[in-house]
């Protein structure tokens, strides 16, 4: 059975006690005793509770030379050793560090799982994460991680050598936009783009890779999570208004790769950004500290991680956001909200979770939801669109509220993928060239217009492809054992999309006709219709009657999914759904605003054949 | 025209080596059999002493590229458009016969019989006709993005491309030659119109039952399928060690390095043709240049539509809200719909698809007040938006089933 989350923090506070006795707590000192600025002189103070280096670092504060005294500092030798964290952060902040180790960036469990099953086309019966643990999941319930390190096949190779560079416990030296350090420190002492330190210590002035200054974050920045999340779904780009497109490099800056260079030879450009981040919002704003550093429950994958959604401040159809009943100074918002640049007035009631949690800046201000911004303290005005007609149009319970508030959806079509035993790569958690090398190519990336499927709690929402991945395999006698093969996903070969949120809203709500007049919205790709029948025309190589963008087609024999959804519960819309789609273009060719009185109610394709409806269709003939 | 051939036949005259009386090889005239007395033209341009009337082609568009060429000049001005022209398009004119007609011209000494046939392969054609010049699409192929990561998959004279829907004519069989006639007209070259075949669209049609549609629009206005489009051409000069690393994975085209800002390969914006009718319009070129040298930055050096013919042609259309309803598709984009942000960016545009700074060379752009008169929800609108519609929904019937 699952502990309650209130008689879990109790305990760890109580646990906790001694250690920040021991810490000092509020601001102090560096102990007389500690030499280490000496040489470091001018180097940051990490934060007024966080003066002294010996116990967050280690070595020998005492000793006069630069070798002795750096001797015993946690992980010197290797910056991933993770006696780093667990010692130089963990012995104060055990709790902090027992939620980290549960969270989906550090054991990158989900991640694994997928690859294994859209690779290998099956799931095992062992856990695998980046590191083998004993956790227990979100029911409580005893959990065993394997380490990744004994995957011994392509999906585990990938990992390694792909995915891992972004696992939260291994450092990342990319100087490009990509490095982060590792443990506690990703978040906290974040990397500039050049992973350069930039502070006021001299002996360290432009040495990399570091952490900008030696100034803690104890609110994660964007900048930190943007050295991950602009990857795979690029959330952190697409937020801010950065498309990673085509690879074009151009337009230039100063002459070299722009508009924005990006990792590994990339470049972005800008689209509109989302509507959130317009207003001065940072992803620590929407996402709280549970599902950014783990809740101490081991997820099986992202989502189970997650808690928020876009309701829980602007309300859904039928309920308002829901808030909890005062709150007092000892409670979780209060002390979450501890270095916020604004606490909460105590007494406020707050905003909660899907998990029924309380966000610690989401509050009842004066019948309005106020969002405080955790880093300036400034309170932003949510809108709630509970009732409003737009929000309340007949067929449209499941729809998903980005569904029809992106702006856009990064999609990367084609991912060809080459692993070739002839060649090494780097393992990037052994540490060294192990045989075997992965390089990709692909086909064509879009935003707009971006497909629609059923998510895996039955709402319709966006996907994207995850992932279209076409293997090849290259023997190290030069043979081709596997040549763009498709793996075989649910019992059959089949590509695969992913319900993914594209973190690019807008105020702006695609059109009605917009969506429901454009097959593509549905998963048909780009299209026309041809002898009554939809038909692609970006064509998958290895079967031209199916679009390599889209996972509908139509047949004689009516429309069909060759596509998977790659998540539990996830599918596309079926043959009945999408015609209940496309009759709404029987009403809206004049119905065409969502507050019109026959969107209160199921559609009646039948009216078309009342007098009134027969009377207007004949006029002009 | 015919002056033109004249000429390049009188140049290769007078600059050729006397010829042997009866050189072993030497052509027979077609009619006679004797052995031509003039001397010998080269051998690529030989034909012309028994077709000279086909060497006009040769003073013609293929051979000229002038279209190409005078872009060039008002891209970068007359004389650096020139040599820039010379650099990266010339590569692709037409100079001799045998550069579309493959294989030995005659049997053997003596002989009439021709190996050659009359009509041209289409492999011929795309030697030239491909990437982003019509052709390529008739086939089914698209360009890819042009770094490195991209070029994969198929690959038709030496480039990769998308696999796309082809044409619907190439899928029965026609090619090339079986519409157009490269020789005719002087060497400018005739086409047949789609109403040639097809005279009577069926009004059986949704689409084709309004009016408007008829006499109005080219029939590939609705009927290409999708066509290649590159918005933003960039060429890059490259002067220091950086840029040489850092563009390295980019093509190269007389000296500079080619990128394109966005690709896409939909259905393409519809603007008006030189005839006033509803056309597929797309950029080319709207062409930037960075060269350090210079102090050139993604500076705009043109800002060109055309109205063109994708010849992707299929008996389907896009749905009616895939061109009413859609005020991207004639580059009357709203300000709030727009998604790439090119101020920001650095280009001095507001939008690829916003006609402010941009014109069309041999046609017009939609006006607002044609594209709003367009969108009215007349009846006759709605009867075949319904019927569109309808038919779509409806398992045994076609919105454009013939």
């Amino acid at each position: 059975m699952r502990t309650p989350v209130g008689i879990v923090l109790v305990l760890g506070l109580a646990a906790l006690l001694p250690q920040l006795a021991a810490c000092g707590g509020a601001a102090r000192s560096a102990p007389a005793d500690e030499r280490c600025l000496d040489c470091h002189q001018g180097l940051e103070t990490a934060s007024p509770s966080h003066d002294g280096c010996v116990s967050c670092h280690g070595g020998n504060p005492a000793a006069r030379d630069k070798e002795s005294a750096h001797r015993g500092i946690f992980g010197l030798a290797d910056p991933s050793y993770a006696g780093r964290w667990e010692r130089g952060c963990g012995g104060c902040h055990p709790h902090q560090l027992e939620r980290m180790r549960s969270s989906q960036m550090y054991t990158n469990a989900g991640m694994i799982a997928q690859i294994q099953a859209t690779w290998e086309g099956r799931r095992d019966s062992v856990t695998y994460a980046a590191r083998g643990a004993k956790l227990h999941d979100l029911d409580g319930e005893p959990l065993t991680h394997t380490s990744v390190v004994g995957l011994d096949n392509l999906s585990g190779d990938l990992y390694r050598k792909f995915c891992a560079r972004c696992h939260v416990a291994k450092q990342n030296d990319a100087t490009d936009g990509a490095g982060h350090a590792a443990g506690c420190a990703a978040c906290h002492f974040p990397w500039a783009e050049d992973a350069t330190y930039r502070g006021g210590d001299p002996t360290m002035h432009g040495r990399s890779p570091h952490s900008r200054t030696h100034a803690m974050e104890g609110l994660p920045t964007m900048e930190a999570c943007t050295r991950c999340h602009h990857r795979s779904g690029r959330v952190a780009l697409a937020y801010q208004g950065l498309n990673d497109g085509n690879n074009g490099l151009v337009p230039t800056k100063d002459g070299l790769p722009g508009p924005l260079p990006g990792s590994d030879g990339r470049n972005y450009s800008h689209i509109a950004p989302d509507v959130h981040f317009a207003a001065g919002m940072e992803c620590i704003d929407c996402h709280t500290s549970r599902e950014v550093m783990g809740e101490g429950y081991a997820s099986a994958g992202l989502h189970g991680q997650l808690e928020i959604g876009c309701e829980d401040c602007h309300g859904s159809a039928t309920q308002a956001p829901k808030f909890d009943a005062a709150w007092g100074e000892h409670e979780l918002p209060a002390r979450e909200s501890r270095q916020y640049g604004q606490r909460l007035p105590a007494g406020a009631r707050v905003a909660l979770t899907g998990k029924g949690r309380p966000y610690a800046n989401v509050f009842d201000d004066g019948g309005q939801v106020g969002v405080l911004l955790k880093r300036s303290g400034r309170v932003l005005r949510s809108p709630v669109i509970t009732g409003t007609p737009a929000h309340t149009v007949a067929g449209h319970e499941r729809i998903a509220c980005h569904t029809c508030h992106s702006r856009t959806v990064v999609q990367c079509y084609g991912c060809h993928t080459t692993y070739d035993k002839r060649e090494y790569g780097w393992d990037y958690l052994a540490g060294r060239a192990t045989v075997g090398s992965f390089s990709e190519t692909e086909d064509v990336r879009a935003l707009y217009p971006f497909p629609l499927a059923v998510d895996t709690k039955g709402r319709i929402g966006t996907v994207t492809p995850g992932c279209q991945t076409f293997i090849n395999v290259i023997e190290p006698d030069g043979t081709l054992s596997r040549d763009e093969d498709v793996a075989t996903f649910r019992g059959r070969r089949q590509l695969r999309f992913a319900p993914f949120f594209g973190h690019n809203t807008g105020t702006r709500a695609v059109g009605c006709s917009e969506c429901h007049g454009n097959p593509a919205f549905l998963g048909f790709g780009q299209h026309l219709v041809e002898r009554g029948r939809l038909r692609g025309t970006l064509l998958c190589e290895k079967d031209p009657r199916k679009p390599l963008d889209g996972f509908l087609h139509e047949d004689q024999d009516g429309v069909k999914a060759h596509a998977a959804m790659s998540r539990d519960g996830a599918r596309p819309l079926d043959a009945q759904e999408a015609r209940r789609f496309f009759t709404v273009n029987l009403c809206l060719v004049c119905h065409d605003r969502a507050n019109d009185p026959i969107y209160r109610k199921p559609l009646d394709t039948h009216a078309l054949d009342d007098s009134l409806h027969r009377r207007l269709l004949a006029a002009g003939r | 025209m015919r002056w033109t051939t004249v000429c390049i036949a009188a140049c290769w005259l007078l600059g050729a080596e006397p010829a042997p009386a009866a050189p072993p090889g030497a052509l027979a005239t077609p009619r006679t059999g004797a052995v031509a007395a003039t001397p010998a033209l080269p051998q690529d341009l030989s034909c012309l002493t028994c077709h000279p009337a086909q060497g006009d082609v040769l003073g013609g568009p293929m051979a000229t590229r002038a279209a190409e060429r005078d872009f060039a000049c008002r891209a970068f001005g007359e004389r650096e458009g020139r040599a820039f022209f010379t650099a990266a398009c010339a590569g692709c004119h037409v100079t001799t016969c045998r550069d579309c007609h493959d294989g030995q011209p005659h049997a053997a000494a003596g002989s009439v019989a021709p190996r050659v046939a009359p009509l041209v392969a289409d492999d011929a054609c795309l030697r030239c006709h491909q990437g982003y010049f019509t052709g390529w699409e008739y086939h089914g192929r698209a360009p890819r993005e042009d770094h490195e990561r991209y070029q994969r998959g198929p690959v038709a004279d030496g480039l990769n491309y998308l696999k796309m829907l082809p044409d619907v004519h190439q899928e029965r069989g026609l090619g090339c030659a079986d519409c157009h006639r490269v020789h005719a007209d002087g060497g400018r070259g005739a086409v047949l119109a789609c109403r040639d075949c097809h005279p009577s669209p069926s009004r059986d049609v949704p689409e084709h039952a309004i009016a408007g549609h008829l006499e109005k629009m080219e029939c590939w206005a609705c009927h290409s399928a999708w066509a290649a489009q590159e918005y933003g051409t960039f060429l890059v000069r490259t002067r220091t060690a950086a840029q040489d690393t850092a563009f390295f994975g980019l093509p190269l085209q007389g000296g500079w390095r080619r990128s394109a800002a966005l690709r896409r390969q939909d259905a393409p914006p519809l603007g008006l043709n030189g005839r006033g009718l509803v056309s597929p319009i797309r950029p080319q070129f709207v062409l930037l240049a960075t060269d350090p040298a210079r102090g050139w930055e993604n500076r705009l050096l043109a800002a060109e539509w055309k109205a063109f013919f994708p010849h992707t042609v299929r008996r389907g259309t896009v749905t009616c809200d895939g061109c009413h309803s859609n005020p991207r598709r004639f580059l009357l984009e709203p300000p709030a719909d727009r998604i790439y942000d090119l101020r920001r960016d650095g280009l001095p545009l507001d939008s690829w698809w916003d006609q402010a700074g941009q014109r069309v060379v041999d046609g017009a752009f939609f006006t607002r007040e044609r594209h709003d008169l367009m969108n009215r929800r007349t009846p006759e609108y709605v009867r075949e938006h319904l019927r569109q519609w309808q038919d779509l929904l409806r398992p045994d019937a076609g919105s454009s089933r013939p």
